[in-house]
């Protein structure tokens, strides 16, 4: 594999951002990066949130920052070849010039529907309540989707950067506004590495219910239902979200009454607005699990900003002790605790829709692949938002029409997925921070 | 099997530490149709796979059967099959370089189908493939 700037190896480019050895992953890193930055862009003071425009000296900074939040993040991901069953480069690289091209006007139109303020409110639903999507995950993509669907058009050449100030400025303060929403006080930082990969996002009164119907699992039978349980109903989530995270999203670490943490983890097995929704017919819409670990040794947990956790050492399952669990039937209804019975049937059934789901894809073309993961990203990206909203009806059958493709895009299938160039491009522009090129100086 | 009777035939990236010893006969999946066959066949459960890439998906049946091990030729620890083979606790190491074995289609070196390697995974980051000596 070739690299942006051709004096560095593909090792140097994934140990350290842009070869550069100043900048490593982890929290050095992020603070090594961030002194580089002129403004204080990054941070979720009030004023700067509220603002209608940003200047291009902040979106700038916001700009190269995310380059080096997508490497921390993403960047060995970007290694691991092709799928086998699902083009997943094509349909990342044609969503998200997809998103470019219709989510500013989205977060325009939601913007106008609820307001400023509003906007921050819908961020605090982060807070609220687990088990629904309106999470750390999507606020994080709606504008990390738009800017590298930004990056792809200027790199096809349908766009300059000098382009379209407003629809980056727009797209920025739409994520900005949710994530003071989501962290309640104007503060530092938004990203997981500025607050040392830590996501303790919910409120206390849901971490405390959730231990408090925690289930000990002394019992090895048990302990082993809900290891099975919880790996058998993340492989569905992976594969119904066309092998994408969109429907898995973990918080915390909490602290834990006489040691340990907790994790929270949001599971979703369907979504009724795909079509294949109804391979997973019997199953419900979210499982929520309080994951308790009282570890025995000494365990490092960071969470990054896609809602997952990676431990050291990385068998942080080995310390599961106990779990709460509970179900969301639809989107709309309450969470339920569910008991052992009702885990099974969940695990079983999971396994029969994983077989189901397998058949189906793998008997799909090439392009229904395409086109079906683009849509569920092109989706879910904006679902949470406009559903909590109260504007989901003009997205799926209103003006705002959702589903059907931006003619840009349609014609930019051709040169992004007929011939390599989006397995080529794609990872280059998750290592490099090459899609995230700065606006003009004088906006 | 002691170790000292296995060489080492490829070297990657571990995805969790385990004491666990995985030893069996290698299959190598290169498409779809191959995974539903090896997963349909029963195979699953007794032996180890090999994927070209590093994606969960393509692999779904077999992590949902309960495969032994997994071996893939690209990807990272931080990718959906390495979160996914860590949730089910199978022992996986991924973008493996083999030093011996057949050719693919594509000219990637991997052992040959039936044979039977062991995978070392009691350290990170690297983790090794082992063969049994002739």
């Amino acid at each position: 594999m070739s690299t942006a700037n051709e004096e560095f190896t593909i090792e140097q480019v994934l140990a350290h951002y842009r070869g550069d050895p100043r900048y490593q992953r982890g929290v050095e890193g992020d603070k090594m990066f961030r002194e580089t930055l002129a403004t204080d862009a990054l941070d979720l003071t009030e004023a700067s949130v509220l603002k209608e425009r940003l200047e291009p000296a902040e979106i700038n900074d916001l700009l190269a920052y995310m380059g080096f939040n997508l490497w921390d993040f993403l960047g060995t991901r970007a290694t691991e070849g092709e799928s086998g069953l699902i083009p997943r480069q094509e349909y990342e690289t044609l969503s998200m010039l997809d998103t470019w091209q219709r989510y500013p006007a989205f977060f325009r139109a939601i913007t106008e529907e609820v307001g400023i303020d509003g906007v921050v409110e819908l961020g605090a639903k982060v807070r609220r309540e687990p088990g629904t999507k309106l999470n750390l995950l999507h606020i994080w993509c709606t504008a990390f989707a738009v800017l590298l669907g930004r990056g792809i058009a200027v790199e096809l050449g349908l766009d300059k950067a000098e382009d379209r100030y407003d629809d980056v400025s727009d797209s920025l303060q739409f994520m900005r506004r949710l994530y003071l929403g989501a962290w309640e006080e104007a503060g530092e930082g938004m990203f997981a590495a500025n607050r040392g990969y830590d996501l303790q996002v919910l409120d206390s009164a849901w971490t405390e219910r959730l231990l408090s119907e925690e289930t000990k699992l002394d019992d090895p039978e048990r302990l082993s239902l809900q290891l099975r349980f919880n790996a058998g109903i993340e492989l569905l989530s992976f594969l119904f979200h066309f092998d994408n995270r969109c429907g898995l999203a973990d918080t915390g670490p909490y602290p834990v009454p006489g040691g340990g943490y907790l994790i929270v983890r949001d599971i979703f097995l369907r979504e009724p607005v795909y079509s294949w929704n109804d391979a997973c017919d019997g199953l419900p819409y979210c499982v929520t699990q309080g994951l308790v670990f009282r570890p025995d040794r000494e365990v490092k947990v960071e969470m990054f900003d896609g809602s997952n956790i990676f431990t050291e050492p990385r068998n942080y399952l080995a310390d599961l002790s106990g779990a709460a669990t509970l179900v969301r039937d639809t989107p709309d209804s309450e969470l339920r605790p569910i008991e052992a019975e009702e885990m099974e049937r969940i695990a079983s059934g999971a396994g029969e829709a994983v077989m189901r789901l397998y058949a189906r894809i793998a008997s799909m073309h090439r392009r229904d692949l395409i086109l079906a993961g683009a849509q569920v990203y092109t989706t879910d990206f904006i679902l949470p938002f406009a559903r909590a909203a109260g504007m989901w009806d003009r997205f799926e059958k209103g003006d705002l029409d959702l589903f059907e493709m931006d003619p840009v895009t349609a014609q930019a299938y051709y040169a992004l997925c007929k011939d390599g160039t989006a397995m080529e491009k794609m990872p280059m522009l998750q290592i490099t921070g090459r899609g995230f090129m700065p606006v003009a100086g004088d906006g | 099997m002691a170790n000292d009777a296995f060489e080492v035939v490829g070297t990657g990236l571990n995805v969790f530490e385990s004491e666990r010893v995985v030893e069996g006969p290698v299959r190598w999946l290169d498409s779809p149709a191959d995974v539903l066959a090896f997963v349909g066949a029963g195979e699953a459960p007794t032996s180890i796979a090999i994927s070209r890439g590093g994606t969960t998906t393509f692999m779904a049946p077999a992590l949902a059967s309960g495969v032994l091990g997994l071996i893939t030729l690209a990807g990272a620890p931080e990718s959906h099959l390495g979160i996914l083979s860590r949730e089910f606790n199978i022992p996986c190491v991924m973008s493996v370089a083999f030093t011996d074995g057949i050719q693919t289609d594509r000219g990637e070196t991997i052992p040959a189908d039936g044979t039977i390697v062991r995978l070392d995974v009691s350290g990170r980051p690297e983790g090794r493939v082992l063969k049994a000596s002739a």
